[in-house]
This record gives structure tokens, sequence and C-alpha cells, in this order.
């Protein structure tokens, strides 16, 4: 029973944990602007990001070692060196981006500024990977993401939620008056939303420092292909509720509270109380993850000392490293960048450096040297390099296509 | 490994992540040094573990900027950390010393950041 219990909290915590502030911005830009046309974009992130993140946990249980320890073996030191500086340059956006979206939640809730709201977020959060339980609030912070659901809600509370949706849906072509290329590119973003690199780095740490063997390997796979897809499914009610919302009226997004406005206009003032509760949940959950992993990548490829279970002064250099990418992500929300922009820009340059991350761990879950018997298998193997040419594709293509569209203008 | 007392050093060791007797990090092997025995058949002799020895290896002008600046910021003349083979307990994911870090050259980046930076911030010394 308590083993039932703790694979149940797990898939509920890997279901808030999914969406950040690149899967709001994501979907529920392209929501506005393409219906549910992008809709098998999201699906096909989440097939991607489950095969590959069941790779990392694999490559934890018997190895016992995070995956970007291993990727400097494999890439050789140079290669590694670049996608280090890569890595953690994309990890460090992200961790603006999700401090904007907190910063922004608390304007929602507040109405104070965000820009007042920036350096309190980045302090809280720094105290909190510095000293408080992190595990129990990695836990509370995925369960409140769950609150997404009003999303959920709102869908069949809306005008709008039958036949049309699925019409929509099933027409994976731009809508009247969007041309390819920014259908294509908010694929893109779509797809990086759902693969943005952090999330690998964060999962097969974080599976070292609560020791995973063998025996976890079944509740880490419930999790991975159970939750993640329950995730992708919030992402998808985003979609849907901007798409009823904003679609038929031509409205292009700019701001998180248009995010949050569908579930006012269908639940009414506790809709929406529940949905700046969701917002505020998830990016700070996800700014936690990318301020960690920022110093994760840094540590795990000169071999430094990491994680949450040494105290900081017997690991100096990784906390430095935490302290000085969560003022710099600070430092860049500070500069008046609109957050939700920063946004877009992450998940370009997220999916530019996606073959790095993705790359180096379809090489290392196919050595038998760390998984011995447990070598992916043809499935996994097939999927992962389909995956592969898909990555490959979007990163060559993200930057023209942002270029030709000015960034989905 | 080859053989018994054989491995191919590049593929099989080079960038390998060396944890100490409790598991504890102690850095990468960034290089490694080789002696030669009376026939001068190279043996090796020790892990060379610091960002000098690193950039020297990766070479171009970036290597050489590494190694030039771990350089300069020396406070003493200790060079990078060696660890003699002896030490070495196993070779499998990772590379697991005999003792504990304790007992090696502490890494001066990460004394000097103690000392000035993170001892100095309340609750330094306690875990989660």
């Amino acid at each position: 029973m308590k083993k039932f219990f703790a694979v149940t909290l797990g898939i509920l915590t890997a279901i808030g944990g999914f969406v950040d502030v690149g899967d709001l911005v994501a979907s529920s830009l392209s929501g506005a602007r393409f219906g549910l046309a992008l809709a098998w974009v999201v699906v096909v992130g989440v097939v991607g990001i489950c095969a590959y993140a069941e790779m990392c946990g694999r490559v934890v249980a018997i190895s016992n070692r995070p995956v970007f320890d291993l990727v400097r073996e494999r890439l050789g030191a140079r290669v590694s060196l670049l996608n280090l500086v890569a890595s953690y340059l994309v990890n460090l956006l992200t961790l603006g981006a999700e401090l904007g979206g907190v910063a922004l939640a608390l304007q929602l809730a507040t109405s104070v500024s965000y820009l007042l709201w920036v350096p309190v977020a980045a302090f809280v959060l720094w105290v909190v990977l510095w000293r408080v339980k992190f595990e129990t609030l990695e836990r509370v912070f995925g369960l409140l993401g769950l609150t997404l659901v009003i999303f959920a809600v709102a869908v069949f509370r809306l005008p709008g939620h039958g036949p049309e949706l699925w019409h929509q849906a099933l027409s994976p072509v731009p809508t009247h008056g969007e041309n390819w290329n920014t259908y294509g590119y908010f694929a893109i973003s779509l797809f990086a939303s759902a693969m943005t690199p952090y999330e690998v780095f964060f999962f097969s740490s974080g599976g070292v420092e609560e020791k995973w063997g063998p025996r976890e390997l079944s509740e880490m796979r419930s999790n991975v292909f159970v939750g993640f897809p329950l995730g992708g499914g919030l992402a998808l009610a985003l979609m849907a509720v901007a798409a009823q919302v904003y679609h038929p009226l031509n409205v292009k997004l700019d701001t998180l509270g248009q995010v949050a406005l569908p579930a006012a206009l269908a639940v009414g003032k506790l809709g929406l109380a529940i949905a700046i509760l969701a917002l505020f949940a998830v990016t700070f959950g996800a700014a936690m993850e990318t301020g960690l992993s920022s110093a994760y990548v840094v540590a795990q490829h000169f071999g430094w000392a990491w994680g949450k279970l040494v105290p900081p002064r017997r690991a100096a250099r990784f906390h430095t490293v935490l302290l000085v990418s969560v003022l710099v992500g600070a430092a860049v929300l500070l500069t008046t960048i609109n957050p939700i922009q920063l946004t877009e820009y992450m998940l370009v340059f997220s999916a530019v450096v996606l073959p790095l991350t993705y790359l180096p761990i379809l090489v290392v879950a196919n050595d038998r040297r760390y998984l011995q018997d447990h070598v992916n298998g043809k499935l996994a193997n097939t999927v992962g390099v389909v995956y592969l040419v898909v990555i490959v594709v979007a990163a060559v293509a993200a930057v023209p296509l942002m270029i030709v569209t000015g960034a989905g203008g | 490994m080859i053989g018994d007392d054989r491995m191919d050093v590049g593929y099989e060791l080079l960038d390998l992540q060396i944890l100490d007797r409790d598991g504890m990090e102690v850095g990468k092997v960034d290089d490694v040094e080789f002696h030669l025995d009376e026939d001068g058949v190279p043996y090796l002799t020790a892990l060379l573990v610091g960002p000098d020895v690193f950039g020297h290896r990766i070479g171009g002008w970036l290597g050489r900027v590494i190694t030039a600046t771990t350089r300069r910021l020396r406070t003493n003349r200790s060079g990078p950390v060696r660890i003699p083979y002896d030490l070495i307990g196993s070779v499998r994911s990772a590379v697991t010393l005999t003792v504990s870090r304790d007992l090696l050259p502490e890494p001066e980046l990460e004394h000097w950041l103690r000392e000035h930076l993170i001892a100095r911030i309340p609750g330094s010394g306690h875990a989660q």
C-alpha cells in the first residue's frame, strides 16, 4: 500500500511538474493563432520526452551516474566543453524565463509590478535551494501544479468545445490568414517546450541523489509513461481554451494574464484564483529545477561535488555556480525584457541545442559498459533515432524560421 | 579493459569521473601520467586532476586560455592534483579510490570559494 502511494505521488508530481513557462506560453500562443491545428506537435513532443527520459532513468539506475557526467566521456573533452557552454546558457535563459513567470503570476495576484517581484522571487528561490528540504518542496509544487486542471474544466464550460475543436485538431495545416513559416515556427516552439533540455538534466541528477537502482526501474517508468502524457494533456487543455476564447476573435496573446483569463471566463473568480495559483506553482517549481540544472551541468562536466545532500561548504563550487546563475537570471529580467518574449527566445535556442543534449543520451543508452543488459532494445532505438532526426531538423530550422517570421510576429 | 594489466587509456580512463571511498566527487581524469620502466615500456603512474592539465590536453587557443588563467590565479605552486595509481580501487562507470578525498590536496578553486564566499553564508554547514 505504501508502495502504491509512493508510485501515485510520483506520477502526480510528474504531471504537475511537466508544465513550465515554456509550455504555458507556447501552448497558449499557438492555440490563439492556430486553434488546435498544432495539437499534434504536443503529442509528438510528449512521446519524445518519454522515450529519452526513460533512457536517462535507465542509465542512472544501472550506472549511478547522471547523464551529463557521461557526456564528457563519450563526446570527448573539446566537444563536450562546447556542449557545456551551450547547455548552460540555454539553462540560464530558461531560469530567467521561469523567474519571469513567477513574477508575472505574483503581479496578477497583487497588481504590484512584476519588476518589483523579480528580486523577491530570486531571493526566495535561492534560499529554498540553499536550505529548505528540497524534496518536500518539489513534491508540494508538483502537486500544486495539478491545479492546472482548472483549464481542463474550462474547456468544457466554454462555448465551442464540440466538433469544432476536433475539426481543428484533425486539420494540421495553417489556419486562414497564416502561412507555413509561422506554422513551422510555432511547431518548433511547442516541440522545444516539451523537450526543454533541463528536464533530462534535472531528472537524471535527481535519480542519482535518490539512489535509484534496478529495483526503481518500474517506478521510474510509470512516472514517465503515465505522468508525462497526463502533463502533456494539461498543455493541450491550455491550447484548447486559448483556441476557444482567442482564436475566433483573432487576438494575439502577449501577457500571462491572457493565459489565465479563460479560466475566469469559464469558472469565475475562483477559477481565476486557481489559475493564478497554478501559474505560480508550475513556474516556481520549474525555476527550482532550472536553477539546480544550471549548476548540475557545470559541476558534472568538471567532476565537482554537487547536489542537495552535501552541505554547501563541501560543494562550494557547485553552490557558487547556483548563486551566480540565480543572480544572472534575475539580472536578465531586470533589463525589463518582456518575460513572454524571453520565453519565446528561450524556446528557439532550446531547439537549437536539442541535438547536443539528446545525441549523447542515445549513445550512452547503447553502451554496455554503463548499462550491461539494460541497453536500449529495438523499440527504444527506433524511437530514439527517429526523434533524433526530428530534433536535428527542428534545430536547423529554428533560427531561420525565427528570422523569416520575425519571431512569429 | 583489454587484459588484466592493459587498458585503452583514451577510451576507458580519460574524462572518467573520480569518486572517493565514500562516493564523493574528487574530479575528472583530466590527464594521466606515464613513466618508463627499465625496458622503456611506459606504465601508468598517476591520474591528474585540474583545469590546467585539462586546458593543456584540449589544446588550441581555448586550452591555452584555460591553462594560463589557472596558472595565473594559483596562490601557491602546487600544480594539478596528482592521484597515484596505487589509490585506485576500481574502474567501472567511474574511478573509485580506496581513500577519502579529505586525504587528497583540495582543489584551489574549491578552497578559495569556500573560504571567501560559501562558508560565510549562514547555514553552509548543514545538508538538507
